[in-house]
């Protein structure tokens, strides 16, 4: 992986962009690809929209989905001595929270540590998890300033910190999914114009920890695409987690078999990793992928869409891990999908399909 | 005369070095060195005794009768891990060194190695997806728990990392707060006691004492590991009083009843009268609450029998030493993310400064 993709990979994740306050990131969005992308939007519900066209005309349109959002917290109390209550957004861990590092976006940014409980307070129930409104987050602020500063609704964050382990190995947080996007927006900025095999939209979609029917459908309803790869982040194989529902990191993509997907599509993109030597594996997933797919798949008239996952540890945690061996295999995915004349000629160009 | 206090920003710069210091129990080298270091100018002479303690002298007073000794000490170690095994998927297991609570480990990066050589890991367990709703509301059992150094064999995890390797919290340093008037970093616990301890000697330094008084400062290995070298170390110097500079965990959150709160960051250091390893001297005690009314610095009693530090050690050496204990409130100790106040850190160098210009004689 190269320098320029990690700070990409850095920078995204670093935004904040608790699932429901992904506009906030517009700014730093247009700022990072403006100069990449021919236009970037951002809809009703918090979807952006990057779009590459390929300069030519009647050419079909490739969706690349990756969502934007992010798990994260929100105030829902002011409480004296200069803590704040809160809930989680998404599925927070609760095994990660005590004394952890967060960010209260409020009028102002604050810093604050999520509170542990004092040896003499956990009484007998050391096995017990306190749930996230047990908890409280130190800002060391006066109650009558927090009202103004970070009111009852007010998003929160884990705080952005990034590591580089061994092997090259990322850990930070919210590579789910923001890593994917900007492996993606990497693939798709680099790719010349004139290989693209049609126009390309990348969406970096809304709300998909908090509703999978969110913002993924109204984000492609607009681009209206011909076909459709989404990228999520996939659990990596660690001890006590069964072999079928994991993927090895460092094993390359996983490419998803699934009743909510497009089977030819998904052979095709197979085809597609073998001819160009992209490391792959192929998991199965029945009925559910567990990610935008299935809603995808049924946007208007039905969009044939590819799952794709990027092999991670310790998914919903603030150090999830990823290889770069792995984002090497998906950025070169991206951009096989993208320029592939046999996917624009079997799947291009087919919107009208009505009997005459 | 107006009461000294440390200047701020000096104060903090010396908390951060000292925060950051890799020192797990055990593995204490770079933590001594960087003290010796700044001390070297500020004492009479120094030794590195060895079992790892840093022990300085001060003498003050030109008297060679009725010289007094006091011992002034804080530990140089820190709550760590320790690798116990190298799985195939290169992954490891590893355990605890000190009372670290299972449910503050999970999640943190750390940093391994030894004195030489260290990565960066990560603390977790299988994903929140592959957890039943039992196990989300529970503490992940520890055979569960690993460390990801990043690599996916167990030869590559080989060639970095070994048994017996220690870790600690690999964690940021910053003011938070209303005029960053609080502080959050890993090892406060105690490096916060050493830090106090060389700024006072930076100040003894500037302002000798001219009371007789043999000041001996001991920065100490494995407190909390059985409040070892302090042990050694006492038994060394034979002291004739000891002040232990620590901090002590608090309760004081919202809504928790004022009982239970132990004492309250803000409102100055922490003076015990018992603790679970000592009955502290109530005539010292006395002496340390008289000087702080005097001096009008800021000071507190525990209001809660819980904790232990070096004094549980000191007090029963050779014939028995008199001890103070006196402590910054601190939340969350024994975690990456212990907080307590800048204030209650300054104004603990100040008290100690103050009692150690009123000795003479028999007081305390």
């Amino acid at each position: 992986m190269n320098e320029e993709l990690k700070r990409d990979i850095f920078e995204l994740s670093g935004i904040m962009s608790v699932s429901g306050f992904e506009s906030l990131a517009t700014e730093k969005i247009r700022e990072r690809y403006q100069t990449y992308f021919d236009e970037i939007q951002v809809d009703a519900v918090g979807n952006h929209l990057l779009r590459r066209s390929c300069g030519r005309t009647d050419a079909p349109s490739i969706l690349v989905d990756a969502h934007f959002d992010e798990i994260g917290m929100m105030v829902t109390k002011i409480c004296e001595g200069g803590f704040l209550r809160f809930t989680s957004v998404g599925g927070l861990s609760q095994s990660v929270l005590q004394g952890a590092d967060v960010v209260i976006y409020g009028t102002r940014t604050l810093r604050g540590i999520i509170t542990s409980t004092p040896p003499h307070l956990r009484g007998d129930s050391e096995d017990i998890l306190p749930e996230a409104e047990e908890l409280l987050i130190d800002v060391g602020y006066p109650e009558e300033e927090l009202e103004k500063i970070a009111p009852v609704g007010t998003p929160i964050g884990f705080a952005p910190r990034y590591r580089e382990l061994a092997g090259g190995a990322l850990a930070g947080k919210s590579f789910d999914n923001k890593a994917c996007g900007a492996i993606a927006a990497y693939a798709i900025a680099h790719t010349p114009r004139e290989n693209l095999a049609g126009d390309v939209t990348l969406l970096l979609s809304a709300f998909e920890e908090t509703s999978r029917i969110g913002g993924v459908a109204p984000g492609a309803f607009s681009a209206n695409p011909d076909y459709a790869m989404v990228i999520d982040v996939n659990l990596a194989r660690v001890p006590h987690t069964p072999k079928s529902e994991t993927v090895p990191l460092r094993g390359g993509v996983s490419l998803a078999w699934s009743a909510a997907t497009h089977r030819e599509l998904t052979a095709m993109t197979k085809a597609l990793c073998q001819e160009k030597e992209i490391p792959h594996v192929m998991v199965a997933a029945p009925s559910s992928t567990g990610t935008n797919s299935p809603t995808l798949n049924l946007v208007g008239s039905g969009i044939p869409v590819v799952d794709v996952g990027l092999p991670l540890r310790n998914m919903h945690t603030y150090y999830e891990v990823i290889a770069p061996e792995d984002a090497d295999a998906l950025c070169r995915l991206v951009q096989a999908f993208i320029e592939s004349p046999a996917l624009a000629e079997r799947f291009g160009g087919r919107k009208e399909e009505l009997p005459t | 005369m107006t009461v000294w206090k440390p200047e701020r920003e000096a104060a903090i710069d010396l908390l951060r070095d000292l925060s950051l210091s890799f020192g797990p129990t055990g593995c204490e080298g770079e933590v001594a060195r960087k003290i010796m270091e700044r001390i070297q100018p500020l004492c009479d002479s120094l030794c590195y005794d060895r079992m790892g303690n840093v022990l300085a002298l001060c003498r003050f007073g030109e008297g060679e009768n009725d010289r007094r000794k006091v011992m002034i000490s804080a530990h140089m170690d820190e709550v760590g891990i320790m690798i116990t095994e190298i799985c195939d998927d290169g992954l490891c297991r590893f355990d605890t060194v000190g009372g670290i609570h299972r449910s503050v480990l999970e999640g943190r990066t750390v940093t391994v190695g030894d004195e030489i050589h260290r990565l960066q890991g990560v603390i977790a367990s299988k994903a929140i997806h592959h957890k039943t709703k039992k196990e989300r509301n529970q503490l992940t059992p520890w055979d569960q728990l690993y460390l990801d150094i990043g690599v996916s064999n167990r030869e590559e995890a080989e060639t970095l990392v070994s048994v017996g390797d220690l870790g600690t919290f690999d964690s940021d340093f910053y003011l938070f707060g209303k005029d960053d008037s609080m502080v959050k970093g890993k090892a406060l616990d105690d490096r916060m006691g050493c830090a106090a301890m060389i700024l006072v000697m930076a100040e003894l330094r500037k302002h000798p004492l001219s009371k007789n008084l043999d000041l001996y400062f001991c920065f100490t290995v494995r407190e909390e590991l059985g409040l070892s070298g302090a042990k050694v170390a006492a038994a060394k110097i034979r002291p004739d009083l000891a002040i232990v500079l620590e901090t002590t965990a608090v309760g004081d959150l919202a809504e928790v009843t004022p009982g239970k709160q132990v004492a309250n960051v803000g409102q100055g250091g922490v003076l015990s009268v018992m603790d679970r390893s000592t009955v502290y001297d109530q005539a010292f005690l006395h002496f340390a609450l008289q000087t702080a009314k005097e001096d009008g610095i800021p000071c507190q009693l525990k209001r809660y029998v819980s904790g232990g530090n070096d004094a549980g050690s000191i007090h029963k050496t050779g014939e028995g030493v008199r001890c103070l204990a006196l402590s910054a409130p601190t939340r969350y100790l024994h975690s990456p993310s212990c907080v307590t106040s800048v204030e209650d850190y300054l104004s603990i160098a100040a008290l100690v400064r103050a009692m150690l210009s009123r000795m003479s004689g028999d007081t305390p």
